[in-house]
């Protein structure tokens, strides 16, 4: 079955006014997405990055590396999660359901380059 | 992935996160001076968002609540080597403290019952006299309680800026006052506690009047009463008093879900079907009204958890003792006269003694300027001179009780009342 990476962009204006509560909320929908990707088999690894900007590095002739990207552009890549699916509509499907994009957030799907899977 | 549990969205207990948020910012609070409740309530809210960044990839931690304050506790240090670098007198100290607690501390129990003393600190901190009363339930909310600016705007009717700028001008005052975080003693401590179960009464009151289909956060006020009057009453600093309160108000949220029926409509107390009321808020009140018996001093709310405590242990409408009702209204006439208070003693009078009698001992609080928009008082006119068959009579009183302000399930109430007066009237 064909991997597919979906980047999770957070939106730190959502959070700005959330209370305890609204935060619980959002966590127990993420738990809830989370267990039926995990209990159907889908999920193959998900992680958080670290919160400090790391490096940027752009090949424009030579190599060009700067600090960066920050997190006072609007939208933050804060994960992302590796799953199976038989196809991309189906990644799409499964990622409507993402918490995410309640919140304001964006989630980018890519299929692994069936190429590069392992047999 | 990490160290966790397989996660259900159930293994987050209900308002955890409000508990522990109100928990960690008493419990920072104290470290860090009550000169800081901002920095204590800004480093809460950056270590709930952290486990919402985290969580959903790594999953729940074994100890939830332990992951929230280990994280608080380094986000507090980190925020104070910022400030100190930024040129910040006085808050090194602080950091100190917070490294100390931590060695302290020896199991999860040790902080628990740290906690619950940092909490009693806070909501009585919250209670200060020189505090504007409006402010001291707002603070209380928004500290200890753990609820959101907005929550406690949409609880009281009010909009998100007033609130705001209530507990900015309530922590300006705390800061330029110098009010502290330790333990009041002797009369200072009556009184502070007087102001503390005020504020926890009138939140709950707030909580119970608010109507099903309205924002239910304003239910979540009537729990989170309960649990701080329990806090106090099961601390060092409770009193009978204390306890009195609590059975008071488990009794009355016990008889929340049958308050009204599955049209949304109003059913009155006496009308109410008994097993919906929860029994164990039942078993609350009169668990802590056996605990409020002790002592000499009876307080109002003593009196009110005893009428209370009637109606809970009363099995049928047709059982009740309204007399013994009518005597304990009589008490608390004579301990905090009210012309509420003398409002429902008339409704007592009228099972007790008949229509009549209740009428005339109604008709002084008409008078009553500050009355003039009660909706009740007219309303109860009216059911009396109903009883009596004055149907003309009864008709006006509605009208009148119609004109005052209440909310869609009690007017509808009172247009079927209405309805009635002249249903009879075809007759």
């Amino acid at each position: 079955m064909p991997s597919f990476m979906l980047l999770l962009y957070g939106n730190p204006e959502t959070w700005a006014n959330f209370g305890p509560e609204d935060i619980q909320k959002a966590i127990q929908k993420y738990m809830a997405w989370g267990d039926k990707l995990r209990s159907s088999g889908a999920l193959l690894g998900s992680h958080k990055l670290a919160d400090d900007a790391g490096k940027v590095m752009r090949g424009q002739g030579k190599v060009r590396v700067t600090d960066g990207p920050y997190s006072e552009t609007k939208e933050v890549l804060g994960g992302y999660y590796l799953i199976k699916a038989a196809n991309y509509n189906e990644a799409v499907e499964i990622s409507h359901g993402c918490p995410s994009l309640e919140y304001g957030g964006t989630v980018e799907v890519r299929q692994v380059d069936p190429m590069d899977e392992a047999a | 992935m990490n160290d966790t549990i397989p996660a259900t969205p159930d293994v987050l207990v209900d308002h955890l996160f409000r508990n522990r948020a109100g928990q960690m910012v008493a419990y920072l609070t104290r470290l860090l001076g009550p000169e800081h409740l901002d920095l204590a309530e800004e480093v809460v809210q950056e270590a709930l968002l952290k486990a919402l960044q985290s969580w959903p990839y790594s999953g729940i931690p074994r100890n939830p609540a332990g992951w929230l304050f280990r994280v608080a506790r380094n986000t507090a240090l980190d925020a104070i080597r910022h400030r100190t670098m930024a040129g910040e007198k006085n808050i090194q100290f602080a950091a100190e403290r917070i490294r100390d607690a931590e060695a302290v501390v020896q199991s999860n129990s040790d902080l628990e019952e740290q906690v619950r003393d940092d909490e009693l600190r806070m909501i009585l901190m919250c209670c200060h006299p020189t505090l504007p009363r409006d402010a001291r339930v707002a603070l209380s909310l928004k500290t200890v309680g753990g609820f959101s600016t907005r929550e406690i705007a949409r609880a009281f009717l009010s909009d998100e800026p007033t609130i705001a700028q209530r507990l900015v001008r309530a922590k300006r005052q705390i800061r330029e006052t110098g009010i502290t975080f330790e333990l009041p003693a002797g009369d200072d401590l009556a009184l502070r506690l007087e102001s503390a179960l005020e504020v926890i009464y009138l939140m709950f009151n707030e909580g119970y009047t608010a109507q099903s289909g309205e924002d239910l956060v304003r239910h979540d006020l009537c729990g989170e009463a309960l649990r701080l009057a329990k806090l106090l009453a099961t601390s060092p600093v409770g009193t009978p008093q204390v306890h009195a309160l609590v059975a008071l108000m488990a009794f009355q949220a016990a008889r929340l879900p049958a308050r009204v029926d599955s049209a949304g409509e109003l059913v009155l107390l006496e009308d109410q079907d008994r097993s919906l009321w929860d029994g164990k808020l039942v078993a609350m009140g009169f668990h802590h009204f056996s605990e409020c018996s002790e002592g000499t001093y009876l307080s109002a709310y003593h009196v009110q958890a005893a009428i209370a405590a009637v109606y809970a242990g009363t099995q049928e409408t047709k059982d009740i003792d309204w007399s013994a009702i009518l005597s304990l209204y009589d008490q608390l006439m004579e301990i905090s006269p009210s012309p509420v208070v003398a409002l429902n003693r008339a409704v007592a009078i009228s099972k007790v003694e008949g229509p009549q009698s209740a009428l005339a001992a109604l008709r002084p609080l008409s008078e009553d300027r500050s009355l003039r928009n009660y909706y009740l008082l007219p309303a109860v006119q009216g059911r009396l001179l109903l009883d009596l068959g004055d149907r003309e009579a009864a008709a006006d009183c509605f009208r009148q009780a119609l004109e005052r302000p209440c909310s869609e399930p009690e007017r509808r109430f009172l247009k079927r009342k209405l309805a009635e007066c002249s249903i009879a009237e075809n007759i």
